[in-house]
């Protein structure tokens, strides 16, 4: 009887007080503003130059590179040195009030040593507006690798301020095809992802079609006519050997690796139809995953590595289908258009980005698997073989500029473009490789 | 007062009832009377008198016979009341002196005329004897009659003075009456004119009291009705204050979230599922006075994203009002959530 008395207090005590709180939170109801909209434009970075001492090699500046990396994205846009009231290697030396006036928002300042045969860097990046150092880290590298150095600096302070790990470490592969010698030239080159430091992986007077990196990024599967017909191959970058892993009468096309690098998704037509299979890397086993009178081809996994997408001309054009699980029944993703094809997933699952062609024109767009609404990312005309960045913040492809294929980059939102330097005739095929840790 | 003076005329008494007439007039009745009563004494004893006066004649010179004097009395009475009386002292003196002559004559006349004058005397004794009787009975009569005169004047003087005093007394008494009637009017009159007075003062109290009372309801349903007013005017002031508070407030939100949508960089890891809560504290000059983050997006550089948008803004814009600004903006939260992100 008392317990219950005492509890029936209690909960009338409990009532009071909340009635109490709702009284006063009603009564002290504080403004709220609600920002739900970002500036629509890059947030401005000053990248200082770095101070230097010993023997720095020269070439590209560190700070150079970092701000051509960090422009790249469309997400920024750096200060000009020559615009810079000082030039600060060290926290001391930052005047926030300056980079303020100067409507920068963060400021990376930092120094290079020489030691031995390395450079180590020293770099510090600070929110102008919040006075406050967000990174401040070291990192050394041979003096014949600054690039990578740059790099690495470029991925931390992309990480820093978005959140989300820099791309800028990454490779890219590519083909190209030049006429230079009279034959026409086939070259699979692998670069840094502003195109630097290329280098010629495998030459032939056939086509190559499609690189593939490895999820570790040490091999590269493709196709290569070099032989007359496709086939496909796995290649060692870092010792060049070549592996044909698939020469099946008819087509050997479009190899996908899987997460775990031991097998490959793969389009044969060894039965008279195109049709997916994926082959065990180890035993050369092929299952076939579709069975279908259309062309299905074009796969890939997807982000989670448990259902497949590709492109299916099973509705009459070629569409964007994705199978749950290896062998289900694709279902389709793309309405837009008649013409959807080549579709490559995020890394976190979100978005597919795929050709998509309107009005004769071909375009990269993009669908959020959530709401399978479409976006066009862009405006070109003839744009074909998106990749997206390992952190898919970013997007290759492929377009015409100027008589010639090039490469451009892209923010994954269809923001700033970037066109890598030319290289030596038409540029196809990009793939952007893995984040290598 | 006219009123008074006309009461002590109607109270008055006439002259001729005064008491000091009516006291003359007394003293006129009572010496009429005395002098007829001695009148009649008088007329009744006038034979013995001539007979000793035919006496006196021989003896002296004689003199105008009174006889004939009663005529002359009858005739001025006033001047043989006065004769009387001398003639009565006279005849007393001369009664005295006749009565040792005859003692004397007695005394020659006694031998020869003892024997006779012994029966004689006898019969004289007792004549005079009787006379003598007569006389002092005349005289005690007299005596009597004058000391009755005399009581009774001097009764009467008592009695008038007594009269006079009890006169005086009334009349004392009477115009002490009449004084203290007066006074009495009098008193009343001032009293009644000081009870006027009072009630008219009173009325005039009332009519005051009334009239401020009056004047005080007046204004005091004035002061209500002004009050009424003025708080009718405040409480619309204060409405049209706080509406005018709100829309200025809303006008500066829309400000800052104009000015902070410029300022925000959403980094590129952002979702529409990240929000951000920061409390904001801010100067009366707009300036950033604290930031705090509230309430976390779990994305660190959402986090700074949003904190360095609201460090960002040199000043807010807020309202110039002092009330709006302290109501509105002196502490408010700010949520960066993105609505469509496009990324």
């Amino acid at each position: 009887m008392t317990h219950r008395i005492s509890n029936k207090r209690f909960r009338t005590f409990l009532i009071v007080f909340v009635l109490f709180f709702v009284a006063v939170s009603g009564a002290r109801a504080e403004l709220l503003i609600r920002i739900t909209e970002g500036a629509n434009a890059a947030i401005p970075v000053a990248v200082v130059p770095f101070a230097e001492s010993g023997q720095v090699p020269a070439g590209d500046k560190v700070s150079t590179i970092v701000q051509s990396d960090l422009t790249m994205t469309g997400e920024f846009r750096t200060l000009p040195p020559g615009k810079m009231l000082s030039l600060p290697s060290r926290r001391e030396e930052v005047y926030f009030r300056d980079w303020r006036l100067l409507g920068q928002r963060y400021v990376l300042v930092g120094a290079l040593t020489r030691s031995g045969d390395r450079i180590e860097a020293r770099f510090e990046l600070f929110d102008v507006n919040r006075e406050e150092r967000i990174l401040g880290e070291t990192a050394a590298a041979p003096a014949s690798n600054m690039r990578s150095l740059a790099h690495h600096i470029s991925d931390k302070v992309y990480e820093a301020i978005t959140g989300v790990p820099g791309a800028f470490s990454t490779k890219l592969a590519y083909v190209t095809l030049d006429n230079v010698t009279g034959k026409p030239r086939y070259r699979l080159q692998v670069s840094d992802v502003d195109g630097k430091r290329a280098r010629i992986r495998l030459e032939s007077q056939e086509p190559i079609l499609s690189p593939a990196w490895s999820p570790d990024g040490k091999r590269l599967a493709y196709v290569s006519f070099e032989t007359g017909k496709p086939v496909i191959f796995v290649h060692e970058l870092a010792s060049g050997k070549r592996t044909k892993v698939a020469d099946f009468p008819g087509l050997n096309s479009a190899p996908a690796w899987s997460d775990d690098g031991q097998s490959l998704l793969m389009t044969l037509s060894k039965d008279g139809n195109a049709e997916i299979y994926r082959m065990d890397l180890g035993s050369r086993q092929l299952t076939k995953l579709t069975n279908h009178w259309a062309i299905d081809t074009e796969a890939s996994w997807d982000a989670d590595g448990s259902g497949i997408f590709l492109t299916s001309d099973r509705s009459g054009g070629p569409q964007i289908y994705h199978m749950e699980r290896p062998g289900a029944e694709p279902r389709r993703i793309t309405f837009g258009s008649r013409y959807n094809a080549r579709p490559r997933p995020d890394d976190d699952g979100q978005f597919v980005y795929y050709v998509h062609q309107r009005d004769g024109a071909f375009h990269i767009a993009r669908t959020e698997l959530k709401t399978g609404e479409e976006t066009i990312l862009t405006r070109t005309g003839s744009d074909e073989s998106p990749s997206v960045a390992p952190n898919g913040r970013m997007l290759i492809y492929a377009t015409r500029q100027g008589g010639s294929n090039v490469l451009t980059v892209i923010s994954a939102d269809g923001g700033a473009a970037y066109s890598l330097p030319a290289a030596e005739g038409d540029v196809r095929d990009p793939a952007w490789g893995p984040l290598v840790r | 007062m006219r009123d008074h003076q006309r009461e002590v005329t109607t109270t008055g008494v006439p002259p001729w009832k005064s008491p000091v007439a009516l006291s003359v007039a007394l003293h006129l009745l009572i010496l009429g009377v005395a002098l007829a009563g001695w009148s009649w004494t008088s007329s009744e004893h006038e034979p013995p008198p001539r007979s000793i006066s035919a006496r006196l004649i021989t003896q002296q010179e004689p003199e105008p016979s009174p006889v004939v004097e009663p005529n002359d009395q009858q005739e001025r009475n006033e001047e043989r009341r006065a004769e009387e009386q001398r003639r009565q002292a006279e005849a007393a003196r001369q009664e005295e002196a006749r009565r040792i002559a005859e003692q004397k004559r007695q005394d020659e006349q006694e031998k020869r005329q003892q024997q006779e004058e012994r029966e004689r005397q006898v019969a004289e004794a007792k004549e005079r004897e009787a006379q003598k009787a007569r006389e002092a009975e005349a005289a005690r009569q007299k005596a009597r009659a004058e000391a009755k005169e005399q009581a009774r004047q001097k009764a009467e003087e008592e009695k008038r003075r007594q009269e006079e005093a009890k006169r005086l007394a009334e009349e004392q008494k009477r115009k002490q009456e009449e004084q203290r009637k007066r006074e009495e009017a009098e008193r009343k009159r001032q009293e009644e004119q000081a009870r006027q007075e009072a009630e008219r003062k009173r009325l005039e109290a009332e009519r005051k009291l009334r009239e401020q009372q009056l004047e005080a309801q007046a204004d005091a349903a004035q002061k209500a009705r002004a009050e009424e007013a003025r708080r009718q005017q405040e409480a619309a002031a204060a409405k049209a204050r706080e509406a005018q508070m709100l829309s200025e407030s809303e006008k500066y939100q829309a400000l800052i979230r104009e000015r902070l949508s410029q300022k925000w960089y959403p980094p590129s890891s952002a979702t529409e599922e990240m929000t951000a809560r920061l409390q904001i504290t801010l100067l009366p000059t707009g300036e950033l006075a604290g930031v705090k983050l509230v309430g976390t997006s779990g994305n660190t550089a959402f986090d700074n994203s949003a904190l360095s948008a609201v460090r960002s803004l040199n000043r807010y814009p807020i309202p110039k009002e002092r009330d709006t600004f302290e109501r509105y903006f002196r502490q408010f939260t700010i949520e960066f959530n993105p609505r469509r992100m496009i990324r």
